[in-house]
């Protein structure tokens, strides 16, 4: 129910009042008093733990004493890192790649390897409600911290195993990475151009199977816990396999498969189901001036007018009337050999302007069009900031940092970013005492023995 | 290790069903050989998770109403699969007529499309996101549609539309007049980039505006100094990852309400954003020094060894950033090509894993690794490197993807026989659980072929009612 104030205002205020971004902090949040701890590495298993962070829970990422997770290590060029990695190595930064799979969690650092982290690890389970983990399917069983001797610790526990392959089937000991999984899931043969016009099977930039991945894990896990508070009490033993989510994915081109024998190519910035709907190049780079190598570039123009009327219109932007002519329904217009002609035809038209001429000529006539942004003009957009999509962060540890925000939107109860992450193990003494029992001196004797 | 189930016969010669074309192996073929103690632990996860028990089990979402008003995009229809997946009740509410999307086929050909048992005839696109959901039309832009809508709103749990910025509103059926009716309704607009901030008003046709509009399409692609350009994803990537942040967002917003908050509330979500919230650190980076990311093919900006790269029969992709793995993979290089191993080895620049990264560090990286694997096919390279136990695996087309013994047996790629399109061989839920695993049940229904039984059980409506308004154009 809305009270009488939101109702008068005007919708786009309305949405900009309940949805604001910047005033979070005094709203609930969803999974306040839910605990999970995250024995996770790279992206997939972490992202899933910090989705889940983002909405309250008080989650403990537990990684390797002194140099943390590989994933630190990891960052573009070697250029850009935060520092300090840890407090026991101020000299050393964390990389990039960590960012934005580990926000608002608190860090723990424990060496398996030792009986006395089996143990603690223990006492974090008999505590928490969810798991998430990584490592080789069945390891965490061998060393008597998995599912099976968690569940008889805590039943209530929703144990998530994240990994490549999964932990069965004739693939089981395979060794996976996100872009495994878009190679031999299907995802790469797909996307780029094909090779008529110079192209290869591409990659997609992010690590897409990693952080979807980490996404539809967590939608399970809260599904799970809605389930057992409302249902059944019990926890539970969930799967996910990366190469999974490639098949999820691409299943309407497995279906296309399935029927017809036809094997789905690459079809470059066109669209095979819709014409025109597809990316323009444009001959001028927007910035010529520029010592960035990125923004000499041409700029490209995505542009939408797949129904008749459209496309008219675009055709008297772009002053091809013959065009029109010659396709003048979607059906016309759609098969492949139509589309080889009508984008260089329409690429003409833009070949001595920038993304901005092409992009406000067919704009100006009322179609839907957006130049391709790069990551910088993207960032420097005000509707992503003031959306909280994108926010500059005053971080406890490394001051302002530019973040992205939480994906979606809550009303009453929204997610919210408290900090980008944590050096190694900056938690440990607050985790430790709180959770487990031990003392100041325990702890420094822990530290001293190098199990955390 | 040896992996019995592998051959290199990869691509099978199959036009249309049966399929598989090669059965799945078995399990006495699967686990052959294994010790007893990892074969002890694989055989409990099979029994707890294998997904042919899934209908003897219960749905953690079971009694949950979903209706899926959303149409034209993918993002809605595939933030609604994964309620019906998870044993939601969804209740997909199309305009008279049937969504648009249902007219989409590759290249506009028929042919491609899916025929139901009464002939209507469907693209794989939308029936792909039309698992478990029934199918209703509604006219909202009619009073009398309307006021269906609203009859039926007590009833309903979450609502999920894409309409125009404010357009619900404007008809009076929106989250302010709606969570009047009931307000224990979690209300969900999805979109390309929102309702509300300065890009809202310029419009935004399915995803590739999103794609665009955040950095992804100018990301990815091979560089300009290898001929390449911004690429878009081949198939709708970012309706497909807002989608499940939608899904998780309307997923809080029912937990919360039934955990303390008693009542609904107004989510938002959109494809745009979802990417932005994984596109890893380009806003951390540009915000270090205005960095822009820039293309980088098949190769990664932050790891190295991690990429695909050419090789004789194909693309063929390997990874193993830290020491461990990176001495492995040259040891597979080396020994077919031991002057490659030694090359690699002898640089001291390419000792420590940070140093590798640098843009000409990764370029001799390669461009030694190819020296390798251009003489090699992708089956090669790949038993090679899995002896070193180092991830790699060959760039899969759809058919090797359908074929790989490890989908089939797993269930990732499977056969559906459905009540009115027959045989269709799909993509499986990715929610692989113990105790409530998502499961498929049906692939789709024809238009509003649920009118009658919804209308009936949900609004009360009558023979006469139900043929007026039909005669009406309102369902």
């Amino acid at each position: 129910m809305v009270d009488k104030a939101l109702k008068d205002m005007t919708f786009e205020d309305f949405c900009r009042s309940v949805f604001n971004t910047k005033d979070t902090f005094h709203k609930p949040e969803v999974l306040k008093g839910i605990r999970a701890i995250s024995t996770t590495q790279y992206i997939l298993g972490p992202s899933c733990a910090a989705y889940l962070a983002e909405l309250g829970a008080e989650t403990i990422k537990v990684e390797l004493p002194k140099r943390g997770e590989p994933m630190r290590h990891t960052t573009p060029f070697n250029e850009p890192f935060l520092y300090p990695l840890s407090r026991w190595m101020p000299e050393k930064g964390t990389g990039l790649g960590f960012f934005g799979a580990n926000p608002n969690e608190l860090f723990l650092s424990l060496d398996f390897h030792k009986p006395e982290a089996i143990q603690i690890m223990k006492r974090l389970a008999a505590k928490s409600d969810v798991s998430c983990e990584n490592y080789r399917a069945g390891t965490f069983d061998r060393w008597g911290i998995g599912y099976r001797q968690f569940k008889d610790l805590n039943p209530r526990m929703v144990y998530q195993w994240m990994g490549g392959f999964g932990g069965w089937g004739p693939g089981r000991n395979r060794a996976s990475y996100d872009i495994l999984g878009q190679a031999q899931g299907g995802c790469f043969s797909i996307t780029g151009w094909p090779k008529e016009y110079g192209g290869m099977p591409s990659k997609q930039t992010i690590w897409i199977m990693d952080y979807w991945g980490g996404a539809i894990s967590a939608f399970n896990i809260i599904a799970c816990l809605y389930w057992r508070d409302n249902v059944s009490g019990e926890g539970q033993f969930l799967e996910y396999s990366q190469v999974h989510g490639a098949q999820r994915h691409l299943t309407d081109f497995i279906s296309l498969y399935g029927k017809t024998g036809i094997v789905a190519q690459r079809w470059g910035n066109w669209e095979p189901l819709l014409c025109v709907h597809g990316i323009l190049k444009c001959g001028k780079s927007s910035y010529p001036n520029s010592k960035n190598p990125q923004e000499q570039e041409v700029g490209f123009c995505f542009v939408s007018a797949f129904k008749d009327d459209d496309f008219k219109k675009l055709c008297g932007v772009v002053g091809n009337a013959e065009l029109a002519k010659k396709y003048p329904t979607h059906a016309d217009r759609v098969g492949s050999d139509a589309q080889q002609a009508i984008y260089p035809a329409l690429e003409k038209f833009a070949a001595d302007k920038t993304k901005e001429e092409v992009w406000a000529a067919f704009t100006g006539a009322g179609l839907v069009s957006q130049p391709v942004w790069n990551s910088n003009e993207a960032a420097n957009q005000e509707h992503w900031h003031l959306r909280g999509s994108m926010q500059w962060l005053d971080d406890p540890t490394f001051g302002d940092v530019q973040t992205q925000g939480v994906a979606y939107r809550l009303s009453d109860t929204p997610g919210r970013i408290k900090h980008v992450f944590k050096p190694v193990g900056a938690d440990n003494e607050f985790v430790l005492s709180n959770l487990c029992g031990y003392g100041g001196s325990e702890i420094a004797d822990l530290e001293k023995k190098e199990i955390i | 290790m040896a992996e019995s189930w592998r051959t290199e016969k990869k691509r099978p010669k199959i036009k249309v069903l049966p399929w598989p074309a090669i059965p799945a192996p078995t399990v006495e073929e699967v686990y052959a050989g294994v010790d007893e103690k990892r074969k002890e632990y694989s055989l409990w996860v099979e029994s707890a998770v294998r997904q042919q028990f899934n209908a003897d089990k219960p749905e953690s979402l079971n009694g949950i109403r979903v209706l899926d008003m959303t149409t034209n995009m993918i993002i809605g229809h595939w933030c609604s699969s994964h309620f019906s997946e998870l044993g939601a009740e969804v209740i997909m509410v199309e305009p008279v007529g049937g969504d648009p999307l249902r007219k989409l086929t590759p290249f506009g050909r028929e042919e491609y499309m899916f025929t139901s048992k009464d002939g209507e005839k469907c693209g794989a696109r939308f029936l792909a996101e039309a698992r478990n959901k029934l199918s209703v039309t509604l006219n909202v832009e009619t009073e009398e549609g309307r006021n269906l809508l609203k009859a039926i709103i007590p009833q309903v749990d979450v609502l999920i539309e894409n309409g125009a910025p404010g357009h619900y509103d404007k008809l009076g059926i929106g989250y302010r007049q709606l969570s009047e009716i009931n307000p224990r309704l979690v209300y969900l607009w999805v979109g390309q980039r929102g309702q509300w901030g300065p890009l809202k008003d310029q419009p935004g046709a399915m995803d590739p505006v999103a794609q665009c509009s955040m950095g992804f399409a100018h990301g990815t692609g091979a560089p300009v100094s290898f001929g390449g350009t911004p690429t878009r994803s081949g198939w709708w990537l970012c309706d497909q990852v807002g989608g499940t942040f939608a899904a998780i967002g309307a997923m809080a917003a029912l937990y919360a309400r039934e955990k303390f908050l008693g009542k609904g509330q107004f989510v938002e979500c959109t494809a745009a954003e979802g990417v932005i919230r994984i596109i890893d650190y380009n806003w951390g980076w540009n915000g270090m020094d205005g960095s822009v990311r820039p293309r980088y093919g098949n190769w990664d900006l932050a790891i190295n060894i991690y990429a695909v790269n050419p090789c004789a029969d194909g693309q063929i992709m390997v990874g193993g950033g830290h020491d461990r793995l990176w001495f492995r993979i040259w040891r597979a290089a080396g020994k077919a090509k031991p002057y490659l191993e030694q090359h690699i080895c002898e640089d001291p620049k390419l000792r420590v894993v940070t140093d590798r990264l640098p843009h000409y560090q990764q370029v001799e990286t390669y461009t030694t690794l190819v020296e390798w694997m251009k003489d090699c096919t992708r089956f090669q390279c790949e038993t090679a490197l899995q002896e070193e136990e180092v991830a790699s695996g060959g760039v899969s087309f759809l058919d090797e993807v359908c074929e790989f013994p490890h989908y089939k047996y797993r269930g990732h790629v499977r056969l559906l026989d459905d009540g009115e399109y027959g045989q269709v061989l799909l993509g499986g839920s990715s929610f692989i659980g113990q105790k409530t695993p998502g499961r498929i049940k049906w692939i789709g229904r024809p238009v509003g072929k649920d009118n009658e039984d919804v209308f009936r059980s949900l609004a009360g409506l009558n023979r006469q009612q139900l043929a007026s308004l039909k005669k009406g154009g309102v369902i």
